[in-house]
């Protein structure tokens, strides 16, 4: 396996700047997630990476090869496409077969191979249907069986789950992880889904509105340390609060307007990090613990009045009114069968949270 | 709830779909049967009235007739093969490459002017352009292809010319609707998967246009079979075709008996050409496809 490269790749479709001056590392063997709202220019990326498209200005690097000018047919990379884009004239079996018969491969190798990635999917008694008769989860597992069936060294999903209903969604997600633990390929899984990304992933690229690419890390240091508003507010639900910066000898002390001031612990000092300048800081709502009673221990104190409650189930979700007329989002662990207090509307809370989980970024 | 259904379904489509229906019955169908059951009398002198008999149809099985066959069959296939090779690479270029939906659609109207155009005028039209005085024959001489202005009119080239401008629509519709419609994505999965352009042709756009291109083997063959005006006018009436004989068997000989077998055999032999065809390509492939699976499940 090998890894891929881009540099400084740029792109424009139709006289509309896609992509510009971009460069990305993808690591061989992983399963790779870009994840980017609709319209970002991921779906973009990911042609170019197939072949279905030529880069502007830039290159593309599959090890140490270039493969800017390769053209699609020659790449050992494959496509598992958002609608599947499966041949309707073609039974399951000769759908699978498609790439192996490209290669004038002997009949009883082909059958050999098609039968056992069948088998594998589970849909070997399927083999001579139509595609049409299949419903959307088989046929995403024919269009992955197609791909893979070529032993590619990247294969591309292009949001390959959009179609599917939530639950076979979670089955697939796991499929997916399974064949990639297996055959070690590199996937590239472009999704605009964050619970998709976060689920498979083994290092994942956040990409912003503007086709730039924001922070490429594993799932966990993308969620816990997000490096910009963009990718703090478009992965999972946080609060983001305006403030001023001041020190406080090891700790930062941030002030917002209206509401105080409150501890903030970062690992890494950065140079926007100035006393006095303006930054944002990130809560995530589960690190904020909400109680009627006041508590100690806690590092940062706020108080406010509940707002809107949604159930869950697992837990529930509170917005509470702060002093200064914004809003909070609290999640709460329903871990208890009979909570020791009910929260319910228009009470007034205290929320606390530590001076480590809370994030600083650039204002 | 189910006969809502049904009502919304099916019986609301049929009803305005019935009209036409009925057209279609009282014009085409009955004035065919009228045609058929004509084609099964003879009328004998001696007896002095129409007696059951399948004449008709044997005569057309004389040597005299299999001359004329072979020369609308040829006729047919010439025009049939040309308007392929021409059809097809237009509706491929006009469905696939041009990107905006209103050039597709200026272009199919501009395929389409003409032959609202009276036949007859169609046909007349290409007079001026192929006689000796036409613009074409100068130009062809003035770009030094020819020694002098030549005569293009009443030979097999002209008629072919005529047959192919009439036919062409009937080709390029049907072809450029299929492939129009073709999920482009198929192309790009093909690509992907590493075939190269002419096999992504062979094995994905050529299998999915293969109903329209049937569409239109039926819009042009069959009719070009029977075609009588064009090889009359264009290709200066020299040899005899089918559809010369309907002519003559109803204006010439006032024989509807005959002229009614002759004109539906127009149709009939065209019809059983194609479906032999048609059947034997089924058969080949779904032969092929059952070598393939003859050991399923065996390993």
């Amino acid at each position: 396996m090998r890894s891929i490269r881009l540099e400084n790749v740029s792109k424009k479709i139709d006289g509309e700047v896609i992509l510009d001056n971009l460069s990305l590392e993808i690591p061989a063997g992983k399963f790779f997630a870009l994840l980017g709202p609709s319209g970002c220019g991921k779906t973009t990326l990911l042609r170019l990476l197939a072949g279905l498209e030529t880069v502007d200005s830039g290159k593309i690097y599959l090890g140490d090869q270039d493969i800017t000018n390769m053209p699609i047919f020659k790449r050992r990379i494959n496509t598992v496409f958002q609608q599947y884009a499966l041949f309707p004239h073609l039974s399951v079996f000769e759908n699978v077969a498609y790439g192996l018969r490209l290669k004038n491969i002997k009949e009883d190798i082909v059958r050999k191979k098609v039968y056992s990635i069948l088998k594998n999917i589970r849909l070997l008694e399927f083999k001579s249907k139509e595609i049409s008769s299949l419903s959307g989860g088989e046929q995403q597992r024919v269009a992955l069986a197609r791909a893979m069936i070529n032993e590619p060294e990247v294969l591309l999903l292009d949001e390959p789950l959009a179609a599917l209903d939530l639950k076979l969604k979670e089955q697939m997600l796991i499929e997916l992880i399974d064949l990639q633990d297996k055959f070690k390929t590199t996937f590239v899984y472009v999704t605009h889904d964050q619970t998709e990304a976060l689920t498979v992933a083994d290092r994942m690229a956040i990409m912003n509105p503007n086709g730039n690419i924001d922070q490429i890390d594993t799932p966990k240091r993308i969620y816990e340390f997000p490096r910009s508003k963009f990718v703090a507010s478009f992965v999972g639900r946080t609060n983001i609060f305006e403030g001023i910066l001041h020190n406080d000898n090891d700790n930062f002390e941030f002030a917002i307007e209206g509401l105080g001031k409150y501890v903030v612990f970062t690992p890494e000092k950065k140079s926007w990090m100035m006393l006095g300048s303006k930054v944002l800081m990130c809560v995530r709502p589960e690190k904020v613990y909400i109680s009627k009673k006041e508590m100690t221990g806690f590092s940062n104190h706020m108080t406010g009045i509940v707002d809107d409650i949604i159930y869950y189930g697992s837990s529930t979700q509170y917005r509470v009114l702060l002093e200064n007329k914004k809003k909070i989002l609290v999640f709460e662990q329903n871990d208890e069968h009979f909570p020791q207090e009910n929260i319910d509307y228009y009470d007034k809370v205290h929320l606390y949270f530590q001076k480590e989980n809370v994030v600083l970024l650039e204002y | 709830m189910k006969r809502v259904k049904k009502f919304f379904k099916e019986d609301i489509p049929f009803f305005f779909a019935f009209p036409a229906m009925l057209w279609q019955i009282l014009f085409l169908y009955v004035p065919l049967f009228i045609l058929f059951g004509y084609s099964l009398f003879t009328y004998v002198p001696v007896l002095g009235k129409n007696v059951f008999s399948l004449q008709h149809y044997l005569q057309l099985f004389k040597p005299a007739y299999f001359k004329v066959a072979a020369n609308s069959f040829w006729l047919a296939i010439e025009t049939t093969v040309i308007c392929i090779l021409v059809a097809y690479p237009t509706a491929y270029f006009v469905a696939l490459q041009m990107r905006l939906k209103k050039m597709r659609t200026l272009f199919i109207f501009f395929l389409m002017l003409p032959s609202w155009m009276n036949f007859i005028v169609q046909v007349y039209a290409w007079f001026f352009l192929l006689k000796k005085e036409s613009v074409l024959s100068l130009l062809l001489y003035k770009i030094g292809l020819t020694s002098e202005p030549i005569n293009m009119l009443n030979n097999h080239f002209s008629m072919l010319v005529g047959m192919v401008y009439c036919y062409l629509p009937f080709m390029i519709l049907p072809l450029y609707s299929v492939l129009e419609k073709m999920d482009k994505k198929l192309i790009e999965a093909s690509a992907d998967l590493g075939a190269n352009r002419f096999q992504t042709f062979k094995k994905v756009t050529l299998p999915l246009s293969m109903p329209g291109l049937l569409v239109g083997l039926f819009l042009v063959f069959i009719p070009a079979f029977g075609e009588f005006a064009i090889p009359d006018l264009l290709g200066g009436a020299k040899n005899a075709y089918w559809g010369t004989i309907i002519v003559d068997k109803f204006m010439k000989y006032r024989n509807w008996q005959s002229g009614s077998a002759v004109g539906l055999s127009s149709v009939l032999f065209p019809l059983i050409v194609i479906v032999s065809l048609y059947g034997a390509y089924r058969l080949i492939s779904f032969l092929r496809r059952r070598n393939v699976y003859k050991n399923v499940g065996s390993k």
